[in-house]
């Protein structure tokens, strides 16, 4: 989503004015605002929280809910913290987008969140980044999924910012499912990723799957684990592919088992792109450039 | 003039593969290129198609008139050459859709071309039969409106039935359209439906013979091998 349509989101934040639009069936409001007005909340906040939305989806919604957080002023510094609430046996849409409008605002977005499942929630969750090159972004979200919910959670950065931290933490409760994706297209940035799925209900699965491109001077130290506390599945899938000669990665997948009863899996791999594949699609009229656009693509699509 | 190859010595590394090649191909005609493994069949057409693993030490590749020695890859395509792979990598990730918009030059059915449905929607040659390779390969060139066409090895690992298909969309989409084709084959067997003007026979880095009747070269290959196309050579007598 970008800012033509962004006048459509739920909540919109641009630097730090906010503006939202209710639908009926959700409740949005400011951090700071619900925290006041719904005690309970304070168990998800860290503190009272300065800025950001909270959203509590109470009824079923047929279409995308939206969030989209912009920088469009320079030296903006941007503190969020959000928390989504989704009620039980609903199955919902998310759209999140967090960009800076221009490449050189030197702007800083921190946002931490918690996005809660109740029983049998289902929440489709695409979460897209786009910065600057100048810009600092540092997120930390975690996601709680109560008994048999089920999560997608693609979150890709298409733009990435001068210095990025990316936090994600998912703890999978009885016969709940997390689908956890990452995808990276990482240029001129220092990039750390840490994710984790803690499968700790019995019957819960978790996949998480990393897709990171290392474009000229990059540098990037991904850290994914997975942990097994009960009878459960995961499996971890980490590739990485360093398209230019500046660019550094370093991938760690590391699993964890706790109940001998589980299983948890992992490949992991970092190759750089074939010349034959190069070869190939320049036997198809492709330049250099726009082959390895195709292959990148593809491989982050992957 | 198509395609004109004059005196062409080629190099993969230390090691002369091509050593004098000479081709003439006019325009709307197909022409054939037999020759045992390791004659060096593999290494013209990627020679051909401009791949800088392979060193050109010697002579010139003219594309209409026009010099492509030493043109990249892409340029040589945008000029009309196709060429289909004998064994093309996959591309994990990148749909066959996906590689059709970006290269087509023209609107395509790929389902009258033969193709499943769902191989457009699947990654290039991840997974893909013998046979799908070979499908997925003639939408890819047929797509790009050539003016002349390489086959390397399109018929091999198909059986008759699979030969036959390609074949009829290789006549009814390229040959009866008026373009130039030439097919490089180690068995022959497509050549029964082809019908080629000219057959080539290549020996160790050479053409050592052009003939007009096609099936009098197949002939003597199948019954004495291309030992007998060596001694044709040597004793300039005909097979």
């Amino acid at each position: 989503m970008d800012m033509k349509n962004a006048e459509n989101a739920n909540y919109t934040q641009t630097d730090h004015e906010v503006n939202i639009t209710e639908i009926k069936g959700m409740e949005i409001l400011p951090s700071n605002m619900a925290i006041k007005k719904y005690e309970w909340t304070r168990e998800y906040f860290k503190g009272k929280p300065k800025e950001g939305y909270f959203i509590w989806i109470k009824e079923q919604i047929d279409f995308p809910v939206t969030t989209c957080m912009s920088i469009a002023s320079k030296s903006v510094s941007q503190n969020l913290q959000n928390l989504i609430v989704i009620e039980k046996d609903l199955k919902i849409k998310l759209r999140g987008t967090c960009n800076s409008l221009k490449k050189d605002l030197c702007s800083r977005h921190t946002a931490s969140g918690k996005i809660i499942l109740k029983k049998n929630a289902v929440l489709e969750y695409n979460h897209i980044h786009t910065w600057g090159n100048e810009d600092v972004v540092n997120t930390d979200y975690e996601f709680i999924l109560e008994k048999g919910s089920k999560l997608d959670y693609n979150y890709k950065v298409s733009s990435t910012p001068g210095n990025m931290k990316l936090n994600t933490k998912i703890t999978c409760l009885e016969n709940s499912t997390a689908n956890l994706t990452i995808i990276g297209n990482c240029e001129n940035s220092d990039v750390k990723i840490r994710d984790d799925i803690i499968l700790k209900g019995k019957n819960s699965s978790g996949i998480l799957k990393l897709r990171l491109v290392g474009k000229e001077n990059t540098k990037i130290l991904s850290h994914s684990r997975i942990t097994t506390e009960a009878e459960c599945k995961g499996h971890l899938d980490c590739q990485g592919l360093p398209i230019h000669k500046t660019s550094e990665m370093i991938l760690i997948p590391e699993l964890i088992c706790k109940d001998n009863q589980s299983q948890i899996t992992h490949e992991a791999s970092i190759g750089k792109i074939s010349e034959e594949e190069l070869n190939y699609l320049k036997s198809r009229g492709l330049n250099e450039a726009e082959a390895i656009e195709l292959i990148v693509n593809g491989f982050l699509e992957n | 003039m198509v395609l004109e190859i004059k005196d062409l010595k080629v190099k993969s590394g230390e090691k002369e593969i091509l050593k004098g090649i000479n081709l003439k191909i006019n325009p709307g005609e197909t022409h054939a290129l037999l020759g045992p493994n390791a004659s060096g069949k593999s290494t013209l057409v990627q020679v051909i198609a401009g791949n800088p693993k392979y060193k050109v030490t010697w002579g010139n590749i003219l594309f209409n008139g026009t010099d492509i020695t030493k043109l990249p890859t892409e340029e040589r395509i945008k000029l009309g050459l196709a060429i289909t792979w004998q064994n093309p990598p996959t591309i994990k990730g990148v749909k066959l859709s996906k590689l059709l918009d970006k290269i087509s030059k023209q609107g395509i059915n790929t389902e009258e071309l033969g193709a499943n449905p769902g191989i457009l929607d699947r990654s290039v040659n991840l997974n893909f039969s013998g046979g799908e390779k070979k499908i997925s390969e003639l939408i890819q060139i047929i797509s790009l409106n050539p003016k002349l066409v390489i086959f390397d090895e399109i018929d091999s690992g198909l059986d008759i039935k699979k030969l036959e298909k390609v074949s009829k969309i290789i006549k009814k989409e390229l040959i009866d359209k008026n373009v130039s084709v030439l097919v490089i084959t180690h068995s022959g067997e497509i050549l029964n439906f082809l019908k080629p003007k000219i057959i080539n026979v290549m020996v160790d880095g050479k053409i050592i013979c052009e003939e007009k009747d096609y099936t009098r070269v197949l002939k003597t290959i199948k019954e004495y091998g291309y030992e007998k196309c060596r001694k044709c050579e040597l004793h300039a007598d005909g097979p």
